[in-house]
């Protein structure tokens, strides 16, 4: 017997019992759809992940300096000048710094508001539109954070040291105060202050994932302005390295000059590199990424059980066929080759159900969740496909084997 | 002359050495020369059909010889049994044993399939063995779309399409009203006559009379083995 008759018999075979094949099959493409779209999913939140602190900028140290105990009433210092002035004497090492500050105050344009401004999302909770960030900070502002200037300019170290009252607005921020006019040179009022715009930064992010994580959304003050404003300074800051090389180099440094400053008895300071918070992110989202693929593994192997249970059914069920096969001259082997043929070819289509309604699923959710388009990785569509082609072929042809072993006539009395 | 098919001695024991032992075979010895039209009588439990599984490759005897052909069966692989069962005999069952989800003249194909046949010659030997039996017109029709006598005669057709020079038949009447299974006889008698050895398993008296020999079975022992020159039918 030749293997395309094989093929036909088995084809037979499987149209012959609908309601069996279709269960298999259902059993078999659920398990695969489930890993590939879990595992998309998972990739698809990395790889937003590395999206945002791509558009972030890498290489970022974050310094804080704080006191405690009974000085903590004594106002600290503001160690942010002297910060500055000793990254200005490392320029080969360092791109920039600024102050990580917040503004309590209300931004108002004629009747538009910060105040009245809300999170509002659409029906598919999707940030359709926020609030700004108020932000303060330096003049490297815009290198520490990847922002580069649209229109206008970018605050300057004189606006900081003339305490000048200008900001600038992030790509979100100037639609929300200004529509589409240009938003140069118009005046915004805070806490009573008037406040000339005096530029816009570019988007960092695509527009759909921008909206989405708000990051564009900011009004910056300069670093001074807090004095007008009523805030205190910051004791957090953002160093930003040149590159990844020198970044232990100019943590070290930025340690030891703290460590002459800072009385380590009533307070003390911590330097880091936001690097590794991205590492420590991207492993725990393996982690999740693992538990989640262990659980769709799960559904894999009960979808193999579901096919196991169904073959040893079917073979039971056709122990009388296997009988009449062997009466009229079919080998033992000829005859196993048979189920094995007919459960690859139930679990290949299955397969190839579960490969495309995944493939479809993984690029709809990581779109829908993520505003990105993640493509199921070959590695996974085949071990879930072969799992579940081996799990077919293992449980199909163990019950055709014993089947075969049987005398001819005693599988020909089987009901 | 070597005989087609001799049986030495030959046992079938069930739970052998158990209380529940069962002889269904007990010490049978019978030749059978080619071109012979036998019938096995016995009552129901006598042992006929444990004979004919034995002379048809479907069962292996517990102990004793089976010479089919000069060639001792109980030396053979599973790979040379198989092939006697698809070369050497052709099987009617009294349940036809037709496969449901194939339609007749794919049933007829099966022995050819296992022979390997090409495609069309495949299809060409086994239409002309559903012509034989009067249903080539129906070849394209499931075994459930057919009336009793009709199964039966696809599982004829089956039983011929590989031409083999034994056909045995196990109470191929059983479950056909009296005409159709007088038309059942008389093309194995036709068969017979074409210089096919017939074996026909029975535990009717009047059917097993239309043979020109008789074997007589019971608990496991011949009791009685008659010819008869002159066969009416």
């Amino acid at each position: 017997m030749n293997f395309l008759q094989s093929l036909k018999m088995a084809w037979r075979s499987i149209t012959g019992k609908k309601a069996r094949s279709v269960l298999t099959i259902l059993s078999i493409f659920i398990g695969i759809a489930a890993v590939m779209t879990i595992v998309s999913v998972m990739e698809g939140m990395k790889e937003h992940t590395r999206q945002q602190y791509a558009a972030m900028g890498s290489n970022r140290i974050n310094v804080s300096v704080y006191t405690w105990g009974e000085d903590a009433n004594t106002p600290p210092t503001d160690y942010f000048p002297m910060l500055y002035d000793y990254c200005a004497g490392m320029k080969d090492l360092v791109d920039g710094i600024t102050p990580r500050g917040n503004c309590g105050a209300t931004v108002v344009y004629g009747t538009k508001t910060t105040a009245n401004m809300e999170y509002k999302y659409d029906d598919d909770w999707n940030l359709i539109s926020a609030p700004p960030d108020r932000l303060y900070g330096s003049d490297q502002y815009a290198a520490c954070n990847n922002l580069k200037i649209q229109k206008g300019r970018d605050i300057s170290y004189l606006d900081v040291e003339n305490i000048a009252q200008v900001c600038v607005l992030g790509a979100q921020t100037a639609p929300l105060f200004f529509g589409t006019a240009d938003p140069i040179g118009q005046k915004l009022q805070v806490n009573g202050l008037n406040f000339e715009v005096i530029g816009v930064y570019a988007p960092r992010l695509s527009d759909a994932s921008a909206q989405q994580s708000n990051m564009d959304n900011l009004i910056l003050f300069p670093y001074t302005a807090r004095r007008l404003l009523g805030d205190p300074f910051s004791s957090e800051f953002i160093v930003k390295a040149k590159n990844s090389a020198v970044l232990n180099e100019v943590i070290s440094r930025l340690a030891g000059f703290l460590k002459g400053k800072v009385n380590t008895q009533t307070g003390g300071y911590n330097v880091w590199s936001e690097n590794q918070w991205q590492e420590s992110e991207n492993q725990q989202m393996t982690m999740i990424g693992l538990v989640l693929g262990g659980i769709a593994a799960i559904s894999l192997i009960v979808g193999g059980i579901g096919i196991m249970n169904i073959m040893l059914v079917t073979v039971t069920e056709r122990t009388r066929e296997i009988g009449i096969r062997r009466a009229v001259g079919a080998q033992k082997s000829t005859i196993v080759m048979q189920f094995l043929i007919e459960a690859a070819m139930l679990c290949g289509f299955g397969g190839i159900v579960g490969i495309l309604v995944g493939t479809v699923g993984s690029i709809i959710l990581s779109r829908s969740l993520f505003q990105i388009t993640i493509y199921p990785q070959f590695g996974v569509t085949m071990l879930a496909f072969g799992l579940s082609v081996a799990l077919g072929l293992l449980f199909g042809s163990y019950p055709a084997a014993k089947a075969a072993k049987l005398q001819p006539v005693d599988a020909l009395r089987a009901e | 002359m070597e005989h087609l098919i001799e049986l030495r001695d030959v046992f079938k024991i069930y739970d052998e050495g158990l209380e529940s032992e069962v002889r269904a075979l007990d010490g049978v010895s019978l030749t059978i020369d080619r071109g012979e039209f036998v019938a096995i009588i016995g009552q129901s439990g006598s042992g006929k059909s444990t004979l004919m599984n034995i002379l048809g490759c479907l069962d292996v005897p517990t102990r004793g010889e089976y010479l089919l052909d000069g060639i001792s069966v109980g030396t053979l692989t599973d790979a040379q049994l198989s092939k006697i069962r698809n070369q050497q005999v052709g099987f009617i069952f009294q349940q036809y044993h037709l496969l449901p989800t194939l339609n007749a003249v794919e049933n007829v194909e099966l022995p050819l399939i296992y022979q390997g046949m090409d495609n069309e010659t495949r299809r060409a030997t086994a239409m002309a063995a559903l012509e034989r039996v009067g249903l080539a017109a129906r070849a394209k029709n499931f075994p459930k779309q057919f009336s009793g006598g009709q199964q039966q005669r696809i599982a004829i057709a089956r039983a011929i399409s590989a031409h083999p020079p034994i056909v045995m038949a196990d109470e191929p009447t059983g479950a056909l009203d009296s005409r159709t299974g007088k038309e059942v006889l008389a093309f194995l008698r036709k068969l017979n006559d074409e210089g096919s050895t017939v074996i026909l398993i029975t535990h009717d008296n009047s059917i097993a009379a239309t043979a020109k020999r008789r074997i007589r079975i019971s608990d496991g022992r011949i009791v009685e083995d008659y010819l008869q020159e002159e066969a009416p039918l």
